[in-house]
């Protein structure tokens, strides 16, 4: 009852919602302000002028970057989606109640890890002198140059989303009442038959949403782009970063950001009508 | 309004949204009785609890609580305590901290708190797991922690909302009578919500049957089951073979009804309102009155001719069941001797009669 | 739960191969862990194999280091103070949640779990240059307003779960018994949600440790050790960051593990006896 809101029922609603308001929503609605302002002699001025839209999205280089970055993110997100699958339907199927619930917590354990250290780690195995040249030179190949190049970075990007991408697809796979299986097995569909015609479509919401949020973390990260890409090919992150360094160019740099937060929108919103097709909700 | 009435409710109707939970409510609770609220799920019952309670605002008419409209009195500011169907212990507390909660939010005093509640779990018998965690206790200790805790205050009215449902058979028995005389030897009003038949008719002194947010009928367990006033009550009950057609003459204190089965009469004494030619209306009888014979006995009665299609042992009792001759299912419910005499074979062609005081009639609504 | 019926329509062949592949996704995982963790003990300046030999030198370093020291109790001090605010913040959004049904809730509640889901480049420029207009960057206090931002949806996620698991029946009960709304919040909501409430206190802390991106863009002056760590990393790469790294996850992880047994701990408490016909 009392649905009317109390002093009693504001007083745990309104802080986060103050809080958010601030220092979340604010900060982005400045972005776009902030994308209409002007940079005279290395002092930013508020204005509403075009200029900035019309100068990034008349750059290659801008083009360049959007290009680069969406191809990384959505072979990333993709490439994690197909090797994290068996993975993820190993644990839900194949492993015991203790074994999974093991697995489960050694995937949460790399959130609690710094990635940017991780990353670093990186670099002593595929440097030039680096763990995987010393042990294929034993074999009398090598070395290559395995660091900063765009497989690096996607390296980088998998260490960013597998394990989040395993727990999201383990989540909708362990929720799959078994007797479809069963159900499916008894109508003489085979194993691997089994696994495309009854659990992918039947996992495919927390599917899609795992390939959206590999895609939404490769899509803005910049540590790997630069520390095992070498900066090279220049992503949308590294490009914001530039840009900021550069001259005060921040009005750019938030022209950058928000094309950025566009394609996200885009991005989820096309990815959750798909994940949801064809489901009442 | 009488003077031993605790609660009334005067118009009172609830509305969520576009849907009417309550309609139009109109009913008194005396003080010190047992009554029970009746009905399948979604009828309004336990909205009515609620509304009493406090935890859902009437969106018309007034709840009295001894004379005194309650509708603006937060939860909290009622002495109004509740059982819970989930019973809604504290899971985090110990028995005897469950017990003193209430004692606690009216600020009493730590020793007479913990002497309060001692006394309430000897009462309920549970003062051996005073220290225990409710997790560690069976469903029937549970009942009684959650009843202590609601009574340890001594309201003047407790409010019951199925709190039997989640217990075994065995156990529900055991329990309806420990409710029933915790009742007695208080004198504290009980209002129980129920869909249980059993329940409301083993326990109650009076049982209100809802159905649809309204009330069908009130009334003793006796009269509600003698003289079912509603087709829905009679068909709630199920224990009323029913017979719907139209009345074709109301003469000599006889009752006239032309039904699909054939032509029945009823006496008129115990009409439910003025009942004219024509009208559309259903005769009841009790399926423990109606009576089988291989043929037509002599004596003012009603008596049909059936066609046995089914038979059913539980215990002591048989039910037989048979078809009139439009196919109208009809049982019969005997005990073993009673049908010592008859041939009770399916597809056997018998008769099945009442005297005609045996039958009410019930207004089409 | 290895289901028997099932057995008879499985290859070991496929089994035991998938098992292998579980393996070799957590080598992939582990590998950079695993690494950072021996390299912080290894001689060499330029790690790689084989090994030099066990030295603590880089730990020394850092040690010895008076600015990875102001980094430590910055991130401690940051850690702390938003682990508590987002905390409260999260108790609040995850109990209105819970309570409440009112017009725009969807807008409050994506309010209220967006932030993470906005890449940390746009997020710290966007508070940069904000926080920056409003005179608060460069500061502690600019990193933890960043921080709680991004730590107050954990918070509210963790405590919501809590909450679903509660008895919606629970906070009527008491007030029934005469404890007023806010009785019924420190008798009743707070000493139920009390595992949660503190285990997203120790998440919400080792996720600030972690959080260095927004950290490096907002504050100035004063660094916190994550983003010491990035200046090792723009400056000459050096074995010292294995050692702090090492440092951090030893402490989120304590902080986690410490989580993690008060969310799990009451539950897996006594289980209720049968009806005994007494």
């Amino acid at each position: 009852m009392r649905r009317s809101l109390t002093l009693y029922g504001l007083t745990f609603s309104l802080p986060l919602l103050i809080w958010q308001l601030l220092f979340f929503v604010f900060p982005l609605v400045f972005l776009v302000a902030l994308s209409f302002w002007t940079v005279k002699n290395f002092r930013m001025q508020a204005d509403l002028d075009t200029v900035n839209w019309a100068t990034m999205y008349g750059r290659s280089v801008f083009w360049q970057a959007y290009g680069t970055t969406l191809a990384m993110a959505s072979a990333a997100s993709v490439l994690v989606s197909i090797l994290a699958f068996p993975c993820s339907y190993a644990i839900a199927f194949k492993l015991s109640e203790t074994a999974r619930r093991w697995a489960i917590f050694l995937m949460v354990i790399p959130f609690f890890t710094s990635y940017l250290v991780r990353v670093y780690s990186w670099q002593i195995f595929l440097s030039d002198a680096g763990i995987i040249n010393v042990m294929l030179g034993w074999i009398g190949l090598g070395p290559f140059g395995l660091l900063n190049t765009v497989g690096a970075t996607i390296v980088g990007y998998l260490t960013l989303t597998y394990p989040l991408v395993v727990l999201l697809q383990l989540f909708s796979l362990v929720f799959i009442d078994r007797t479809l299986i069963e159900a499916a097995h008894n109508l003489r569909c085979g194993r691997l038959r089994t696994v495309f015609a009854v659990i992918i479509p039947s996992a495919r919401v927390g599917l899609v949403i795992a390939a959206l949020f590999a895609f939404i973390l490769s899509f803005g990260d910049f540590v790997s782009p630069i520390y095992l890409g070498g900066g090279d090919p220049t992503t949308l992150s590294i490009l914001i970063t530039d840009t900021t360094k550069s001259g005060q160019q921040w009005p750019r740099a938030a022209v950058i950001a928000l094309t950025m937060i566009a394609t996200l929108l885009f991005v989820a919103f096309v990815a959750v009508r798909f994940a949801y097709k064809g489901r009442s909700k | 309004m009488k003077n031993n009435t605790l609660v009334s409710f005067e118009g009172v109707v609830k509305r969520f949204g576009d849907f009417l939970a309550v309609q139009r409510m109109d009913f008194e609770i005396a003080k010190g009785e047992f009554l029970a609220i009746m009905g399948s799920s979604g009828c309004g019952k336990t909205t009515t609890l609620r509304m009493l309670a406090g935890l859902e605002a009437p969106s018309e008419g007034v709840i009295r609580l001894s004379g005194k409209p309650i509708n603006d009195l937060p939860t909290w500011s009622r002495d109004t305590p509740m059982v819970w169907q989930s019973l809604a212990l504290f899971p985090f507390l110990n028995v005897i901290e469950n017990v003193e909660f209430a004692l606690k939010m009216r600020g009493i005093g730590k020793t007479e708190r913990r002497r309060r509640a001692e006394q309430w779990l000897d009462r309920m018998q549970i003062t051996e797991f005073a220290s225990r965690n409710i997790s560690q206790l069976s469903g029937g200790q549970r009942q009684r922690v959650a009843l202590a805790r609601s009574l340890v205050v001594e309201p003047e009215i407790l409010l019951l909302d199925e709190p039997l449902s989640a217990l075994d058979a065995a156990l529900k028995v055991r329990m309806q009578s420990v409710l029933k005389n915790l009742q007695r030897e208080t004198g504290i009003t009980f209002v129980y919500v129920t869909h249980s038949q059993s329940e409301a008719f083993s326990m109650a002194d009076r049982v209100v049957i809802m159905s649809r947010g309204k009330i069908e009928q009130i009334g003793t367990p006796q009269e509600i089951y003698r003289t079912p006033r509603t087709r829905f009550v009679a068909g709630f009950l199920g224990s009323s073979n029913m017979f719907t057609g139209k009345v074709t003459g109301i003469d000599g204190g006889v009752v006239t009804l032309d039904t699909p089965s054939g032509a029945l009469r009823l006496g008129a004494t115990d009409l439910p309102g003025p009942v004219a030619v024509g009208q559309t209306a259903t005769l009841t009888v009790l399926d423990t009155k109606t009576h089988l014979a291989t043929r037509a006995p002599a004596g003012n009665v009603n008596a049909l001719p059936v066609r046995m299609i089914g038979e059913e042992f539980i215990g002591a009792t048989a039910t037989i069941y048979l078809e009139a001759s439009d196919g109208h299912e009809i049982r019969v419910q005997k005990s073993h001797e009673d049908l010592a005499n008859l041939p009770l074979q399916i597809g056997q062609e018998l008769v099945a009669h009442w005297p005609l005081e045996d039958g009410h009639l019930v207004m089409e609504a | 739960m290895s289901d028997s019926s099932a057995n008879m329509n499985r290859s070991r062949l496929v089994d035991l191969s998938l098992k292998i592949y579980i393996i070799l996704g957590f080598a992939f995982v582990f590998a950079p862990i695993a690494a950072s963790f021996v390299f912080s003990f290894n001689s060499d300046r330029f790690p790689s194999i084989p090994l030099g030999h066990f030295s603590l030198e880089w730990y020394e370093a850092v040690a010895s280091d008076p600015f990875a020291w102001q980094g430590l109790r910055n991130t401690l001090f940051v850690g702390v103070i938003v682990g508590i605010v987002s905390t409260g913040l999260g108790f609040g959004a995850a109990y209105t949640d819970f309570r409440y049904r009112f017009f725009g809730k969807q807008i409050y509640l994506a309010l209220a779990l967006l932030p993470p889901t906005i890449p940390v480049v746009i997020l710290g420029l966007a508070m940069l240059a904000y926080l920056s207009r409003i005179n608060l960057s460069g500061n502690s206090l600019s990193v933890i307003i960043a921080h709680v931002v991004i730590c107050a949806p954990f918070a509210m996620a963790i405590i919501r779960l809590r909450l679903s698991q509660m008895d919606p029946d629970l906070e009527a009960a008491a007030w029934n018994l005469g404890a007023s709304e806010w009785a019924a919040m420190r008798h009743v909501i707070i000493p139920f949600t009390k595992p949660a409430i503190l285990g997203a206190l120790f998440i919400t802390m080792a996720v600030s440790f972690d959080e260095f991106a927004i950290a490096w863009f907002v504050s100035g002056l004063n660094e916190t050790l994550p983003v010491k760590v990035l200046g090792f990393l723009q400056g000459q790469v050096s074995p010292r960051i294995n050692a702090i790294g090492t440092f951090v996850f030893v402490t989120s992880m304590t902080l986690v593990i410490l989580a993690q047994i008060l969310l799990t701990g009451r539950s897996a408490k006594v289980r209720p006896v049968a009806d005994e016909q007494e």
